[in-house]
Order: structure tokens, then sequence, then C-alpha cells
């Protein structure tokens, strides 16, 4: 796996070197036509987002050049330094001197930047195009003009949506040619099996991991967005974006976009106060808004935390009578997390009055079903005076998983693919009583075998299965890993491997620590997702 | 504390009236205030869930909320008059603080109006029977029947039923 550094670097490269190709396309045409503004303000633009990414790395030397080239189409763009031919050259020079450090960041050597063309640069920006005869000749050493294509290129989702999909149709067949190997006892056919497990395996990691952005990705873009806001709303604001490194599925992260840009209109717009108020609340002027991102286990949690004037319980509860959700006595009886909640009620707003950016009738219920849809929970907490934290649990990865359905009993139970190793028909003789457990060579690996159905129906100190106490000759079990360790699981009957969105359990049943959660089946049929790591810890402790 | 809500509201308005909706468990009948009540229906398909206690009889989909179902009667430990469990039943929908959840009765409820000062609280003796832990809010009267009126937050919350452990 290659480093995270590295990721960033080769990802600043491909961009930079995008940059350079729009930078030398558009100055060829600013040549040509100098007062085209739009080709003034890209060039500009381009130049600026080089200088904060090449800055944000440390790659200081680029940064240094894009922030003076900077500079001087800032100035040309004022009006205040002329776009003559000596300058022109000057342009083209860094411009090209830029190009040759990005190529050359992987390489042995550094470019070193020219103090001529440096000084060059710095007496346009200083002397403002009036000295244009002491600018030096610049000895072009770094002519070499290779062409080269970009390391990245771009995927649409689409196409990594199909991959994914395909990747557990292969994983169904690998299962199978597995089983059927097995039952044909041919070595040829068990080694190239056991060979397509591995690659099918890492194959479906690498779909996964591909589908990977950070969520930077988007908080990146809040700045700006904070910024417009802000100044429609005559506010000041101050952004404070933590754990941008965090990766999530891209497409969990497309969906909660909208929900996040609400929340951050909503904490703007109506959470934080005007400065005068908030200095007689005792509050710095600027209006602190906090965007972080963590992870705990398989969840990605968001938070939006502003510290405006808080919701007022009083106000909601008001709201939700005059709303007619419920009668003032039963309203003035709920508690005050039951009255948050009516927040993300359709048709619930506490907006007096429409501003611009927010309170259009848009309400939290759509940010509520949007995170719902991806399997994700929302929290909201408040404190009047003191602030609102919206705080959002995200699956990393996308909510729709393959899983493995089975039987036991009566029930329907799905096991992620994520923990699945193989399906076997063992024949009974082949397990073998160790103590209270059973265990059985697959493969040549030792391995625990448990059974599901006593595991439900005892307590876990008093697990004992022999034997006699199975049914049938053959027993299916799903072999599971969890942590590099193996543990088999007889269930009654094999289903069929489907795509399932895993829903959290709701209190209090979502203590039961064998269960990951709950999925609907197509047929509204309920199904309890197993918490395999949970499961492989009461057997490896015991063991 | 519910119990001191009633008396103060006692206090304020005679005529004060609560809303129940009444159901049978064993002999006996019970009510909930119908503020606590989401919805009643046909008892959905339960999905048995191991590694809960016997009165949790598992989860069901009510409109795409996937809630546990508990059978009272198991709770609190009555015993059937007949001795068999009828084969329709009705699901109570309650809702605590932060979760819903579901309650078997194997009756229509019904819903019923009596004034609070119908309502007395519970003495202290119904503390030893079964039903413990306060769960009681009070028993309510009805021209000659008995409906003993349930704080079904405190169940909601009671420690048992949040610190289900496998």
């Amino acid at each position: 796996m290659k480093s995270r550094d590295q990721e960033y670097k080769e990802i600043f490269i491909a961009e930079a070197l995008e940059y350079y190709d729009a930078l030398n396309r558009h100055i060829s045409d600013l040549e040509k036509s100098p007062e085209d503004e739009q080709l003034l303000a890209e060039v500009f633009r381009l130049l600026h987002n080089l200088k904060a990414n090449a800055k944000a790395i440390g790659y200081e030397t680029i940064a240094d050049i894009s922030h003076k080239l900077e500079t001087a189409f800032g100035l040309i763009r004022n009006k205040e330094l002329i776009f003559s031919d000596e300058v022109v050259t000057v342009l083209f020079d860094g411009i090209d001197l830029l190009g040759e450090m990005i190529t050359n960041i992987d390489g042995t050597k550094e470019v070193e930047p020219s103090p001529a063309l440096l000084r060059n640069l710095d007496i346009i920006i200083n002397s403002q195009g009036e000295n244009t005869s002491e600018l030096s000749k610049v000895q072009k050493y770094y002519t070499s003009k290779n062409l080269s294509l970009s390391d990245l290129i771009y995927i649409q989702i689409k196409k990594l949506d199909h991959l994914l999909n395909l990747v557990g149709e292969l994983i169904i067949d690998r299962d199978r040619i597995f089983s059927i190997s097995k039952e044909l006892d041919h070595d040829d056919l068990k080694s190239v099996s056991a060979h397509l497990y591995r690659i099918t395996e890492e194959l479906q990691y690498s779909v996964m991991d591909a589908r990977l952005v950070n969520v930077g990705s988007l908080f990146n873009k809040f700045p700006r967005i904070v910024r417009d806001i802000a100044v429609a709303e005559k506010k000041e604001i101050n952004l404070e974006i933590s754990g941008s490194d965090i990766q999530i599925d891209r497409n969990i992260l497309q969906i909660i976009t909208d929900s996040l840009l609400h929340l951050m209109r909503n904490a703007i717009s109506h959470g934080i106060e005007k400065a005068d108020i908030r200095k007689k609340a005792k509050k710095t002027p600027q209006g602190n808004v906090t965007l972080s991102a963590q992870n705990d286990r398989d969840t990605v949690i968001l938070k939006l935390i502003d510290d405006g004037k808080g919701i007022d319980q009083q106000e909601v509860r008001r709201a939700i009578v005059q709303r007619g959700f419920l009668s003032a006595d039963a309203a003035e009886d709920l508690r005050d997390t039951e009255v948050l909640s009516y927040l993300f009620e359709p048709g619930f707003s506490l907006a007096k009055e429409v501003t611009e950016v927010s309170g259009r009738g848009v309400g939290l219920d759509v940010v509520k079903n949007a995170i719902d849809s991806i399997g994700g929970r929302i929290k909201v907490d408040s404190k009047k005076g003191e602030g609102t934290t919206f705080t959002l649990f995200l699956p990393t990865s996308i909510a729709v998983k393959g899983a493995l359905l089975c039987q036991v009993e009566e029930n329907f139970y799905a096991i992620p693919l994520m923990h699945t190793d193989s399906v076997v028909a063992l024949p009974t003789s082949e397990l073998h009583e160790v103590g209270e457990l059973l265990v059985a060579d697959i493969n040549g690996e030792t391995i625990t075998i448990v059974s599901l159905r006593e595991l439900f129906n005892n307590d876990i100190t008093q697990y004992s299965v022999k034997k006699n106490q199975l049914d049938g000759d053959a027993q299916n079990i799903i072999i599971v890993t969890y942590n590099n360790r193996k543990l088999g699981l007889i269930v009654d009957k094999l289903l069929r491997q489907q795509d399932i969105v895993i829903k959290a359990l709701s209190k209090p049943v979502n203590t039961i620590e064998i269960y990951a959660g709950v999925t609907l089946l197509g047929s509204g049929k309920v199904c309890l997702v197993l918490d395999v790591a949970a499961i492989t810890r009461y057997f490896i402790a015991r063991r | 504390m519910e119990s001191q809500n009633i008396r103060d509201k006692k206090d304020k308005v005679a005529e004060e009236r609560v809303h129940l909706i009444v159901f049978k468990l064993g002999n006996e009948e019970y009510g909930v205030r119908i503020d606590q009540v989401k919805e009643v229906t046909i008892t959905p398909e339960i999905t048995r869930m191991p590694k809960t206690p016997s009165f949790i009889k598992g989860v069901s989909n009510i409109r795409g909320d996937i809630i546990a179902i508990m059978n009272l009667e198991e709770r609190f430990r009555i015993e059937r008059p007949s001795g068999e469990i009828p084969t329709h039943s009705y699901t109570l929908v309650m809702e605590a603080k932060d979760y819903t959840m579901g309650f078997i009765v194997y009756e229509v409820p019904q819903s019923l109006t009596l004034p609070v000062s119908n309502i007395d609280k519970a003495p202290s003796f119904i503390q030893d029977i079964n039903i413990n832990e306060n769960f009681i809010e009070g028993i309510g009267k009805h021209e000659d029947r008995l409906i003993i009126v349930l704080d079904i937050f405190k169940i909601l919350t009671s420690d048992e039923v949040l610190q289900l452990k496998s």
C-alpha cells in the first residue's frame, strides 16, 4: 500500500500539471487578445489554486513562483501593468519554469529557479512595467519540452458501480467453484480455485478502495460557501475544518453534500447572531462554525458545530402546536430531546422570514431522509444561547453491502461478504469434538466450527455441541474471517448472495452484541445481520 | 414524578380528564396514556431475535421502521386465564424518549376518558406483586371497572430492558 503522503503527492502533481497545461493554453490565447477579462480571471484563478495546493503540500518554491506570477496577473487585471511583449516573455518563462519544477518533483535533481528570471519577475511586479529595459535576457537551460500525460485519470462513478456489481457476481461464482473443487478433490482445480479466491478478494477490496475519497474533497468547498453566505447575511464567520483526510465512499459523500450545505446555511443564517447581539451575549463578534470528521470503527462521524443562539425549546414547542403536530398539553409534556426530534418532521420550519439563502421550505426532513437512505443517522443537540451541534453518523462504505443470506431455524440471517471466507459442505464425520467445541480441518487449517443454532438457543457460557446433536450427514458451513482468524458457522440452509442495506437496530435491542444491524429483504421480511467480529471474539476467547 | 403531576393537576382543575388506551393482560384491564401510544396495529410478522430475554418476542417491520416487540404478560409474569395463546393479536406501538417499541395485546384495545380524580395513586402493597418498580402510575376507576394505569415510559427505560446483553 502506498502511504497517504505519496498518494497526496501524486494527486498534487497530476493536478498541477493540469493547471500548467491550462495556463499555457490561456496565456497563448491571452497574447492574442490581451483584453479578455475572462481569460485573465481564469489564469489568475489557476495560479492561485496552484499556489495554495503547493503551499499545503510544502513545495515552497512552486508556491513562491506561482505567487509572483499571480501578483503580475493581478496587476495586469487591474490595468497597472501592460501586457507588453517584454512582460509576456517573462510570464511565459515563469510558467515554463513552473512546469519544469512540477514535472521534476519526482525526479532526482530539484530544479532551481533561475535567479535572472526571479529578478525579472520582481522587476515587472515592483516597477509595474515602467522599467522593462532592466529586464535581462533569461537563459533557458530548461528547454526540454517533454510531452507527458497525467498519471491520474477521471472516471465516471457509474463505471465503478458497475465494476463493484461485477465483483459481487464474480464472488458468488468463485464460492461455487471453490466448493465444487473441494467435492471433486482435484489438486490442480483446488490450487487454481484457491488462487482465484485470493485474486477476487483483492479485486473486491481494490474496487472498494478506488471509491474512497477524502472528506476534504467536500469540506474544501466550504470556506468559499461560508464566505458567500456570511456576506449575504452580513455576518462574520470563522470556519474551522478538521479531519479532512478521513476517507469515505464517494457516493455517500455525494448523497450528503446537499444536506451538509443545508445545515451550514441554517447554522449561519439562523444559528449565528449578528455581531452586536453576540457582543451583548459576551461572545466573539465573529460566529464560530466547526466542521469536523472522525472515524469510529466503520462509521464516519461528521459534526457541524456553531456557537450561535441555539434552538429555543419553547419556540419549537409552540411551533409543534401551531403546525398541528400535537395538542398544547402534549407538547408541554414532551421531553427536551423529543422536542428537537420534531425539527426533522416534514413541513416543520422555525424560520420566520425567508432570507436569501435559507428558509425556503426545504426542511430538515429532507436532510434526514438523505441520511436514512444510506443507512446513516443524524442527531441534533442544542443549548439556548450556546449553539447547536448536528452530528451525522455515516457508513464508511456504501451502505449497500454484499451479504450471504442463510437460514437458521425459521429465521434469515445475513453475513456481510466482508467477513465471509468461503462456503463448504462438510461431512459431519469430518468434524471433531474438542472439549465443548467442534473443530475441522479445512484446507489444511484447523478451524473452530460453531453451530449457530446452539449459539442462538443457549447462553454462551453453556455453549456445548456434540456431533450427535447435529442433523444430517453433511453440514453447511460458512467460514468467516475476522482479524485473520477463521471460524466456521453451521447454518441450516444457504440461501443466496444479495446486496443489502444495513440499518442499525434501535433500542432496546441495539446492545445485543451478535447483531451488526438489520435489513429488510425484498419481500419485506426482516433479516438480522450477524456481527462476525463479536461472534469470533466469543470463541477465540474460549479457545 | 408522573403521579406528582397527577396530583398537581388535580389541585388545579378538578374536572381535568385523562385519555387512556385500555387493554387486557391476563384477567385485568390495563391502561396507558394515549399520548404515549403512537399507533395500534394488527401484530405484523415478528422475526425472532435470539439472545434476547423471552419477553422480547423479536423485531418487526412497521412502515419501514424496525422495532422490538415485547410481550407484557411475559414481562410481568401474568398468566393467561385460558393458558392458551390466541393466534390473533394487536400491537400497541409506544414511544419512549429516543426509540419506539411494540407491545402485544390479545384483544382490541379501547379508548377511555376518565377524570383524573378517578385515578388513585398506586397503594404501596401493589409494589409487592409482579408488576414491580413503580411501573404502575395509579389505579383508575370507571363505573365498576378497575384499570391499572401503567407508566409505559418507566417500563421502556427500566434497566432490565436497556441492559439487554447477550
